[in-house]
């Protein structure tokens, strides 16, 4: 054993032998860390990727909850289609020639097809929408046709019956991926639907349910090979609307091709009947994926929901704001005349009126919308005073409605102006505050809050679209009561029926309607045409409904009484009006 | 009696070998039944038994072999090349087409792949030729790399890139043993290196794809990358004590192809997870060791460059095969000795071991 190992050292080949020795050894341990690599510290992920590969959840959409107005007309539902889908695991290899042949079977362009795959593609072994959107019949043919190459599955799909009218109420349901950062917190999956817009965004909590599923087992090639579970799919909630459907048509109608907004508020509370806002798109075109670069690329922004989100200088309609003020601040009564006219001179600037109204009281003030017995009412009351009734009337809040992205007005302030144009208030600024001109900019439903409020002897409402839904408290009136004296809002109210009521009223022509409607027009002056605007509220005495009309651009406040003549027509003759 | 003694005589100092070379069969039986097996049935008789068959064919081989003095080959090493050259062509024209290549002879049910006997062949030449010490040009390094280029380029016509690679890397590692310029072999290497992305416009589609797989595996998930892309999901999950014997989800439900074949290990590495592949090296690692052991009984150059030859080889194999599972070296279709389900492969590698155990012999 000695001689062998002494002969062993002096073998010639012992460096040969320990450069071989070397060179395996590096490659083994090369091979041992990259498997260490693998197995032990990236085992987990792998150990994740492995199950993605075999496990299969199969998802089964869960109904949304359906919309409905309040006389229990639909507004929104799901309806079932059924889509074709492919696992390309399994039909990686014939694809070209499976898409031809669908393509031709069921009269489907096959660059759709391709489109669709490229789409919702998301890994090898997840079914992927190829078509979507199809009846049973043609579905059914096809799986007879290619049978377990392609997969039939029943989808719910958003279906808005009112498609234009309601659009800007409801929004639509978009896929939750186009959004999936800001979801994932709160548990969507990528392939849910969320809403998008106006009601369904609003109260997607509720509509939205809970997806369910099934838990496949499959092989390689996307068979199916064992079943792991299933989770039964949850229904959502249904909401019940303040809306009337038919109102809503009828406001699309008055519209036809012109911009506006159109609301009819419940007094008392705050519920909101209809809220139109023109141009409208179709929802539905969004969800069946049909044209929508139409909406998209209006320059008249169809998808914009005008109510909320725009902000319009109010015009006249500001005065009864005004006239509140300066009743309740005890700076005029009721009969307190101011002469007018034809202008008012403040140095060297001529601030205009529409003709000389001679002597003008309050009643006639209004009625006449006379600018130079407002220019001197605002003198009077001062700068300060008007913002504070302004912002007191919520003029430059929030109407907090259930519906998302609303815009708040603007009420200018003497701070607001040396702050940010670093200039001081001058008289001027308060003559143009007090004909609602100038800085001064409300969205529709904040000034119809604000009338509204003085119409009721200072009820500020919260308007709102929600009436019940399943399993939800029924809505909490959360309306507020400002001290303003009932006599004071007596008067304003029965000036404001002079508008309608008196033969040289702005809105005389509204008083064939007999409706009792007392109200207050506006033409509110823009770099372009003017804007024009009606607020009113019936009947009189005791007010029930709020209306407001703006047509944005439309000339005058003539053109948007003329509006609110046709509308209000309409829906008596109906008998919408309860 | 007699012959029973001179079997004790002869392989006392095999035990080791003899003892890994009977677990890699387990393992390889066993792994190759798993891969057969599928959602509880089992498909692959045929395999099974045509393996085994191998096998006890093989064992019977290693035996005769290691009774024929290993100096046979230095006289007949031009006729073994000869005839592996003769195979190599015969196959090209009249050979079984598996998988989109042709390196099959059919005997009896039983498929022949010369490409295998080539490594044997060129082992052989090599050692002759290194053996004669010579130092010149001619006779230590043009002759034998004539020998090689010839050899491989009948086997990439094939195709099989693996084998042709190992052909060379035998030969430049044998060749960095001789006596022979070390110069030649460096400036070839080189050369070789500068014109492989020539070499690789002239590959067939597929051997492209694989190479391109191999710098960025997920560009074609579906494509050639598939298979890296599964391989290493397979041995990543097995983890650190893996899924247990039947139980790897990525064989089971058949993520892996060629699984039985060049992709074993993956079925090894899900199912027996990290402590069994290190297991495995060492086996293969007290294999190597042994071999090159006997290197220092050496008195004959001849038998030093075969054993050269033939741990090299078998390093090669193992290193470049569990290399590309893993994904760090590229898919050129190589199987795992010992292991793979593959009867030419299996048989060569135990003749070369029966021609290793004579050598041990007549060295002692």
């Amino acid at each position: 054993m000695k001689k062998q190992e002494t002969k062993n050292r002096n073998s010639p080949f012992q460096a040969y032998t320990n450069i071989l020795n070397y060179i395996y050894i590096t490659g083994f341990l090369i091979l041992a860390t990259t498997l260490f690599y693998f197995q032990v510290i990236k085992g987990d992920y792998f150990s994740n990727r492995a199950q993605k590969n075999y496990v299969r959840p199969m998802l089964i959409r869960a109904i949304r909850g359906s919309i409905f107005d309040r006389n229990g007309k639909t507004l929104a539902y799901d309806k079932a289609v059924f889509n074709i889908s492919v696992i390309p695991r399994q039909i990686y290899k014939e694809k070209e020639s499976l898409f031809k042949e669908i393509s031709i079977f069921s009269n489907y362009d096959k660059k759709n097809i391709e489109r669709n795959y490229k789409k919702n593609f998301e890994n090898l072994y997840t079914p992927v929408d190829i078509i979507t959107d199809i009846d049973k019949s043609l579905a059914l043919k096809l799986k007879e046709r290619f049978g377990d190459n392609i997969i039939v599955n029943p989808q719910p799909q958003r279906y808005y019956p009112y498609s234009y009218s309601s659009s800007h109420l409801l929004g639509y349901v978009k896929e939750a991926r186009i959004f999936y950062d800001q979801l994932k917190q709160y548990g969507y999956n990528p392939l849910e639907r969320v809403g998008f817009l106006g009601i369904e965004q609003f109260y997607d909590a509720y509509l939205r349910g809970e997806d369910g599923g099934d838990l496949l087992e499959v092989d390689a090639k996307g068979r199916e090979v064992g079943f792991l579970g299933k989770r039964l799919p949850k229904k959502g909630k249904d909401l019940y609307l303040t809306i009337d459907a038919d109102i809503q048509e009828s406001a699309q109608k008055t519209f036809e091709d012109k911009t506006g907004v159109l609301i009819l508020m419940a007094c008392a509370d705050g519920e909101i009947i209809s809220l139109y806002s023109s141009p409208s798109y179709n929802p539905n075109n969004f969800i069946t994926g049909g044209k929508t670069s139409v909406f998209l690329n209006d320059p008249k922004s169809p998808l914009l929901n005008r109510s909320i989100q725009s902000a319009y200088p109010p015009g006249s309609t500001f005065k009864p704001v005004l006239a509140i003020a300066g009743l309740e601040e005890k700076k005029i009564t009721p009969y307190t005349p101011f002469f007018c006219n034809g202008e008012y001179t403040l140095g060297n600037a001529r601030f205009r009126c529409l003709k000389s109204h001679h002597q003008q009281n309050l009643y006639q003030a209004i009625a006449h919308s006379c600018n130079v017995y407002f220019y001197h009412l605002a003198l009077l009351l001062g700068p300060r005073s008007i913002s504070k009734w302004s912002i007191r009337l919520g003029l430059d809040s929030y109407t907090n409605i259930d519906l998302p992205h609303e815009k708040k007005g603007f009420i200018p302030t003497l701070s607001w102006k040396k702050k940010f144009l670093k200039q001081n208030w001058y008289a001027g600024d308060t003559l143009n505050l007090s004909i609602g001109q100038g800085y001064m900019q409300t969205t529709p439903l904040g000034l119809a809050r604000a009338i509204n409020c003085i119409a009721t002897g200072g009820v500020m409402v919260t308007p709102h679209l929600l009436k019940r839904a399943d399993d939800l408290s029924p809505w909490i009136d959360t309306s507020k009561t400002l001290d303003i004296d009932k006599k004071n809002s007596n008067t304003i109210a029965l000036a404001m029926r002079e508008t309608v009521s008196s033969d040289s009223g702005t809105a005389h022509m509204l008083e064939d309607l007999n409706l009792g409607l007392a109200g207050k027009t506006g033409t509110a002056q823009t770099g372009k045409e003017s804007h024009g605007w009606f607020i009113g509220f019936f009947p009189f005495e005791k007010p029930k409904y709020l209306i407001c009309v703006v047509l944005e651009h439309g000339g005058s406040s003539h053109n948007a009484v003329i509006l609110t003549h046709k509308f209000l027509e309409d829906i008596k003759q109906q008998g919408l009006l309860f | 009696m007699r012959i029973l003694k001179t079997f004790q005589l002869k392989f006392s100092g095999f035990k080791t070998i003899a003892i890994c070379l009977i677990l890699l069969n387990s393992l390889s039986l066993a792994s190759i039944f798993s891969s057969l097996h599928q959602a509880g049935k089992f498909t692959g008789e045929d395999i099974l038994l045509k393996q085994m068959i191998w096998i006890a064919f093989s064992w019977f081989m290693l035996i005769i072999f290691s009774f024929i003095n290993f100096r046979v080959y230095f006289n007949s090493a031009y006729m073994i090349y000869a005839i592996n050259i003769i195979l190599l062509v015969i196959v090209l024209f009249f050979g079984k087409k598996v998988m989109g290549a042709q390196r099959w002879i059919s005997i009896f049910g039983f498929t022949f792949q010369p490409s295998e006997l080539s490594k044997a062949a060129i082992i052989i030449i090599l050692a002759r030729y290194f053996s004669l010490n010579s130092k010149s040009f001619i006779k230590g390094f043009l002759i034998p790399f004539s020998l090689v280029v010839l050899n491989a380029l009948v086997i990439i016509k094939q195709p099989d890139l693996g084998t042709a690679l190992i052909l060379f890397f035998v030969f430049f590692i044998m060749g960095f043993f001789s006596k022979v310029n070390k110069l030649y072999f460096i400036l070839t290497l080189s050369l070789g290196l500068l014109t492989s992305p020539f070499i690789i416009n002239s590959l067939k589609y597929y051997q492209k794809q694989r190479l391109m797989v191999f710098i960025n595996p997920n560009a074609d998930p579906l494509g050639a990358g598939y298979t890296i892309i599964q391989s290493k999901i397979a041995i990543g999950s097995g983890g650190v004590i893996g899924h247990g014997y039947l139980a790897g989800t990525q064989n089971q439900f058949n993520f892996l192809p060629e699984r039985h074949t060049d992709f074993i290990f993956t079925i090894i590495a899900e199912e027996w997870g990290f402590l069994g592949v290190i297991l495995l090296l060492m086996i293969y690692w007290f294999i190597l060791k042994k071999i090159i052991q006997q290197l220092l009984n050496c008195r004959d150059l001849f038998a030093f460059y075969l054993i050269v030859g033939i741990s090299v080889l078998y390093f090669l194999h193992v290193f470049i095969n569990i290399g590309m599972t893993l994904g760090i070296l590229p898919v050129v279709g190589l199987p795992l000795i010992f292991l793979s389900y593959g009867g030419t492969n299996l048989l060569i590698n135990y003749i070369l071991m029966g021609i290793f155990l004579n050598i041990c012999q007549n060295q002692r």
